[in-house]
C-alpha cells in the first residue's frame, strides 16, 4: 500500500510538472498563430516537418532576420546598439532618415519634418533651425504626433534622470551643457521649442555639419510622454506605441520580434515589406545554420573560422561593407618602456618613449593581419580616424592624413614596404636599447603583457603580435580578461599595451577625437593623468588657421583639450577638418595608438532579396525589400 | 505520515532556508567583488550619468546597507527591475526562461523515464542476449557523450543535411532536437538503472514464492517486479528533474533556445546584479526543494530507510 501511495505521489509531482509545461506549450502556439506562421501551414501535412522554416517568407509575406540577441532596449533614448537601432528604424521617424538613391549611395532625407532646414546664426553664435512637421503624422494608436513629442523626448533623452549612454547625442543643442553642469537643479532643459504642434525650434550652440545626421539617429526619435510613463513601455508589444513605418507585433523574449506594416504611417505606400522577423540569437554558428537552411533570409554575423569558406560557396550572399570603425592597439601613456638606466626622464623620456611606440608600430604587418586573421576584407590602418569618414571637400578623411609623403596616413603599410619599416624600427630602438648583432635581438626591452577581451579573433591577433616582437627579442605576454572586467582594466589604465577598437556614431572625424580628452571616460590611454599630467612634452601652433594659440612644450591638457574644444565651437567647415586633421597629428605623434585595420561589417543575404541597404553605422534597412 | 517524518520535513525546510540564505548572502558579495559593473560599456557614459543610475537604482550605498535592503526584498518576494533591460522586472525575465526551460526539461524527463524504463526492463528479461548487450552498448555510449557533441551531431545531420527540424529552439519543432539531446543522458542512465534493480529485484525470494504459486509470468514482471525495480528511478526522478532544468545551459546554446540558462550566463556577463540575484535565488531554491522531495519521497517508498 505504501508503495502505491508513493507511486501516486510521483505520479501527482509529475502530472503537475507537466500540466506547467503545458501551459508554456499552449502560450507559445498561440504567440506563434499570432505572427501568422502557424495559420499557413494548417491542414498541410508539411507542417509537422516545416513548421519551424518561415512559411510565412514562403509565401511571400514577410522575412526571418537576425542580426543580433535580445535588444538591451528598444526604447530610442536608452538605446546604444547597433542592432536595437536597426529596429528603432523601422519603429520609428525622426525628423531625417537614411534612404538610398538610385545610384545605390545613400543620402539623407527629411523624414517627419517637411524639409531639413538650413540653421540660421544668432548673434551670440549660436544657430537656430525651425523645422515644420509634415501633416498627417499619427502614433500607431491613432494619436496625432507633433512638436511638442519631440521636444519631449529631447528633453528626456538628455536628462541626467534618464542617465541614457548616448544622452551626449544632444551636446551640440544650446542647454545640455547647463543640464549636466555641476549644481544643476534639475529643473534645465535643452532649448528647443514648440511653439505650435507643427512647428520645433532647436538651438544649437554652433553649426555643426553632422546634424542632420543626427536628426536620423535614434536618439533623436520622438516619445510620447504618457506613453513613456509606463516604465516598462518598450518591453511589450501591448504597451509600445511608435511613429514609423511598422508596429511591433508580437515580442517573445530572447527569441523573435515581429515588425507588421504600419498602415496608419503617413508613407505607408512606400513601404514594400509586409513583416519582419527579427529572430534573436546570438550565436553566429546558430544564425549560420538557419540561414543555410533558408529559415532565415539575413543574418549580420558568421562565424570566423568559416569565412573562408563561406566566400567559396555562397559568392552571392556572402557581403562585406565599410563600416566607420578602427581596431588597434592602445599603449598606457604612463607605462615605462625604456630600459633600466636610461638616464632619461621627463620630457625626454616621454619623448624617446612616443619614438620608440611609433617605431614598434612599423613592426607589424598589417596586411597578414587582415588577409590570414581577420579574413573578412579589413583594410589595413595606418590612421586612427576610420576610413568611411568624409573631410571638408568630400574626400575622405584617412586619404588626407598623416604627411602624405608618397603614403596615405601615419605609416606605409603597403606589403611592399614591410622591410623598409622594419629597418626604420630597428635603427630607432638601437637608439635606446641594447642590441645584440649577431642574434639580431635587442636584449633589455622590458617585458610587457598585452590585454585582451577573451575572444578567439582578439587572441589571434595577440599571437601575432607577440611573434612579430619577440622576433627583435622583445617579449610580450599575452592575458585575456572577460568582457566587463576586461573594460574597467583598460578604463582605470591598469594594462601596459591593449587591444582596443572604436566604431563612430555619425560620419565626423570628431567621434574619433574627442574620446582622448583628459577628462573623457574614454580615454584608455591615459592622456594628462598620472605622471602624464604635468608632462610637457606638445606643441601646438594654430596661428596659420587664424587663432591665437602657439604653445611650445606644453601639456596634454594645454595643447589636445584646447585643440578639441576649438574644433567643437568651430563654425568654419574648412578650418574645423584642418583642427581635426590638427589633433590627430598630435594624437598619432604620441604614438600610444597604433591602428590595425578599418572594421568591416560582414552579412549574408539571400540573393532573392532585393531593394535591401545597410548605413555607414551598420543600421540595416529592410522595408523597402522585396522577397 | 507519521510525526517523526513531519518533524524531520520541517527540519530540512529550515535548513532549505538556511541553505537559500546562504547562496544569497555568498553570491551578492562575490557579484559585487568581481570587477567591472552593469552599466559599464565599451563607449564610457560620462561620470555623472553613471552617477545618476546608480542612485537610481541604489548602488551608490555602501554594500552592507545594499545588501540589508536586498534581503529585505526577497523575503517580501520582490526582485526587482533589471539593471541592463531596462524596463523589465527580473521576475518577468526569469518567467519567461523558466517556462521554456520546463518545457523543455519536463519533456525530456518524461521521455526519458518512459523509454528509459522500458529498455531496462527489456534488457534485464533478456539479460545476456544480443538485445541486452545492443542496449548496454548503446547507452554506455550516451552517457558517455557530453551533450555538446550529441547536440551538434544532432544540428549537423538533422537540421543543416537533412532539413528535417529547424536549427533554431525558439518554435514548437525547433524544440525537438534540444529535447533529445537533453533526454539522452538521463534515458541512458535510467535504463542501466532500471536493469540492474529489475535483476536484483528478479533474484529475490518473493518472485521466485509468486513463480511457485504459479503467477503468471507477465502479472510478476508487472506487479510484483516493476514496481519494486522503479524505487531507485524515482528517487534519482527529482534531481535530474532539476538538473535538466537548471543544467541544460550547453543545449539551450547550441540551439538557441531562450531558457533560463541563457539568462543567467547573460546576466553574469552583463553585471545585471538584480538578475544574477534573482535567477541564483530561483534556481538554488528549486535545486533545495527536488532534493527534499526525492529525500522524502525515498523514506515514503522504501520504509527501511531511517530518515534520521
Amino acid at each position: 500500500m505504501k508503495k502505491f501511495v508513493a507511486l501516486m505521489l510521483a505520479g501527482a509531482m509529475i502530472f503537475s510538472m507537466a500540466a506547467c509545461g503545458d501551459s508554456a506549450v499552449s502560450g507559445n502556439a498561440g504567440a506563434a498563430a499570432a505572427t501568422g506562421t502557424e495559420s499557413a501551414d494548417a491542414g498541410t501535412d508539411a507542417a509537422a516537418t516545416d513548421a519551424g522554416t518561415d512559411t510565412a517568407a514562403a509565401t511571400g509575406e514577410g522575412i526571418s532576420v537576425s542580426i543580433a540577441s535580445e535588444p538591451a532596449s528598444l526604447d530610442p533614448a536608452l538605446n546604444s546598439a547597433v542592432d536595437g537601432a536597426t529596429m528603432l528604424v523601422h519603429l520609428f521617424s525622426g525628423l531625417a532618415k537614411w534612404e538610398q538613391k538610385d545610384d545605390g549611395t545613400l543620402e539623407l532625407v527629411p523624414d517627419c519634418a517637411e524639409e531639413l532646414v538650413e540653421g540660421v546664426e544668432n548673434a551670440d553664435g549660436t544657430v537656430t533651425y525651425t523645422y515644420t512637421l509634415k501633416d498627417g503624422l499619427t502614433w500607431s494608436d491613432g494619436q496625432p504626433v507633433t512638436a511638442g513629442d519631440f521636444l519631449f523626448a529631447w528633453n528626456r533623452a538628455a536628462s541626467v534622470e534618464l542617465g541614457a549612454d548616448y544622452g551626449y547625442m544632444f551636446e551640440v543643442v544650446d542647454g545640455y551643457a547647463d543640464i549636466w553642469a555641476d549644481g544643476a537643479t534639475g529643473d534645465e532643459k535643452l532649448n528647443v521649442e514648440a511653439p505650435d504642434d507643427k512647428t520645433l525650434v532647436v538651438t544649437l550652440t554652433n553649426a555643426v555639419p553632422y546634424w542632420n545626421e543626427l536628426l536620423a539617429f535614434p536618439t533623436y526619435f520622438p516619445v510620447r510622454e504618457d506613453v513613456v510613463a509606463n516604465e516598462s513601455w518598450a518591453t511589450d508589444p501591448s504597451t509600445y506605441v511608435n511613429n514609423g513605418p511598422y508596429v511591433m507585433d508580437s515580442w517573445e523574449h530572447n527569441s523573435v520580434i515581429t515588425l507588421k506594416k504600419n498602415d496608419k504611417f503617413v508613407d505607408a505606400d512606400t513601404i514594400t515589406m509586409p513583416q519582419i522577423n527579427f529572430f534573436l540569437s546570438d550565436d553566429a554558428n546558430n544564425m549560420l545554420t538557419n540561414f543555410q537552411n533558408g529559415d532565415w533570409q539575413m543574418i549580420d554575423d558568421v562565424p570566423t573560422n568559416e569565412i573562408a569558406q563561406l566566400k567559396v560557396d555562397y559568392p552571392d550572399e556572402f557581403k562585406v561593407e565599410g563600416q566607420l570603425g578602427t581596431y588597434y592597439v592602445c599603449w598606457n601613456i604612463n607605462e615605462d618602456i625604456l630600459p633600466e638606466g636610461s638616464g632619461l626622464s621627463g620630457v625626454e623620456a616621454e619623448n624617446a618613449r612616443a619614438e620608440i611606440r611609433n617605431a614598434i608600430s612599423l613592426l607589424f604587418d598589417r596586411n597578414y593581419i587582415v588577409e590570414e586573421i581577420g579574413q573578412a576584407g579589413q583594410v589595413p590602418a595606418s590612421s586612427f580616424v576610420a576610413m568611411g569618414l568624409t573631410d571638408a571637400d568630400g574626400s575622405e578623411f584617412y586619404k588626407n592624413a598623416g604627411d602624405n609623403s608618397g603614403y596615405i596616413g601615419y605609416y606605409n603599410v603597403d606589403a611592399a614596404a614591410l622591410q623598409e619599416n622594419f629597418d626604420k624600427c630597428i635603427e630607432v630602438l638601437k637608439k635606446y636599447y641594447d642590441y645584440d648583432e649577431a642574434t639580431s635581438q635587442f636584449t633589455n626591452f622590458p617585458s610587457m603583457t598585452y590585454l585582451y577581451n577573451t575572444s578567439e579573433g582578439h587572441k589571434a591577433i595577440g599571437e601575432y603580435l607577440q611573434s612579430a616582437l619577440s622576433a627583435v627579442g622583445i617579449t610580450m605576454n599575452l592575458e585575456n580578461q572577460e568582457w566587463n572586467t576586461f573594460l574597467e582594466t583598460r578604463k582605470n589604465g591598469d594594462y601596459s599595451i591593449a587591444r582596443n577598437g572604436w566604431l563612430a556614431d555619425y560620419n565626423d572625424p570628431i567621434c574619433f577625437l574627442d574620446m582622448w580628452t583628459t577628462a573623457s571616460g574614454n580615454n584608455d590611454v591615459q592622456f594628462g593623468r598620472g605622471d602624464h599630467e604635468k608632462t610637457a612634452a606638445y606643441d601646438l601652433d594654430l596661428t596659420d588657421l587664424g587663432y591665437d594659440t602657439k604653445v611650445t612644450g606644453g601639456t596634454w591638457a594645454d595643447t589636445y583639450d584646447v585643440l578639441i574644444n576649438d574644433i567643437k565651437s568651430c563654425t568654419d567647415t574648412k578650418t574645423r577638418y584642418a583642427l581635426m586633421h590638427k589633433a590627430e597629428d598630435l594624437l598619432m605623434s604620441t604614438g600610444a595608438i597604433c591602428p590595425l585595420y578599418f572594421y568591416t561589417d560582414l552579412y549574408m543575404i539571400d540573393k532573392n532579396l532585393t531593394g535591401f541597404f545597410s548605413n555607414p553605422l551598420g543600421y540595416k534597412y529592410f522595408m523597402f525589400c522585396n522577397y | 505520515m507519521n510525526p517523526k517524518t513531519i518533524k524531520y520535513i520541517i527540519k530540512r525546510l529550515i535548513l532549505a532556508v538556511f541553505t537559500v540564505w546562504v547562496v544569497i548572502t555568498l553570491t551578492f558579495f562575490i557579484m559585487h567583488a568581481v570587477p567591472g559593473g552593469p552599466f559599464m560599456s565599451e563607449k564610457a557614459v560620462s561620470p555623472a550619468a553613471q552617477a545618476a543610475l546608480e542612485a537610481k537604482y541604489g548602488l551608490d550605498k555602501p554594500l552592507g546597507v545594499q545588501y540589508v535592503t536586498y534581503l529585505g526584498d526577497v523575503i517580501q518576494l520582490k526582485l526587482g527591475p533589471s539593471l541592463k533591460q531596462r524596463g523589465r522586472m527580473v521576475i518577468d525575465i526569469i518567467g519567461d526562461g523558466l517556462k521554456t526551460s520546463a518545457k523543455l526539461g519536463v519533456i525530456a524527463a518524461f521521455l526519458a523515464l518512459a523509454i528509459g524504463v522500458v529498455l531496462g526492463s527489456v534488457a534485464a528479461l533478456r539479460r545476456n542476449t544480443v538485445l541486452d548487450r545492443v542496449i548496454m552498448i548503446i547507452t554506455t555510449a550516451f552517457v558517455s557523450m557530453p551533450s555538446f557533441i550529441v547536440g551538434s551531431l544532432l544540428l549537423v545531420l538533422f537540421a543543416i543535411k537533412f532539413h528535417v527540424f529547424p536549427a533554431n529552439g525558439s518554435t514548437a519543432a525547433g524544440l525537438v532536437l534540444p529535447v533529445i539531446t537533453l533526454m539522452l543522458y538521463p534515458m541512458s542512465y535510467i535504463t542501466r538503472l532500471t536493469r540492474s534493480s529489475m535483476l536484483d529485484v528478479l533474484g529475490q525470494d518473493y518472485i521466485r514464492t509468486a513463480k511457485a504459486k504459479g503467477v503468471s509470468k507477465w502479472r510478476i514482471i508487472f506487479v510484483h517486479a516493476l514496481k519494486n525495480s522503479l524505487i531507485p528511478v524515482i528517487t534519482y526522478f527529482g534531481p535530474m528533474l532539476a538538473y535538466i532544468v537548471t543544467g541544460s545551459l550547453v543545449v539551450e546554446q547550441i540551439f538557441a533556445v531562450p531558457g533560463i540558462g541563457r539568462a543567467f550566463v547573460q546576466s553574469i556577463i552583463n553585471r545585471d546584479y538584480t538578475l544574477i540575484m534573482g535567477t541564483t535565488i530561483v534556481l538554488a531554491t528549486f535545486i533545495v526543494i527536488m532534493n527534499l522531495v526525492s529525500d522524502i519521497l525515498y523514506k515514503v517508498v522504501d520504509p527501511r530507510i531511517n530518515l534520521e
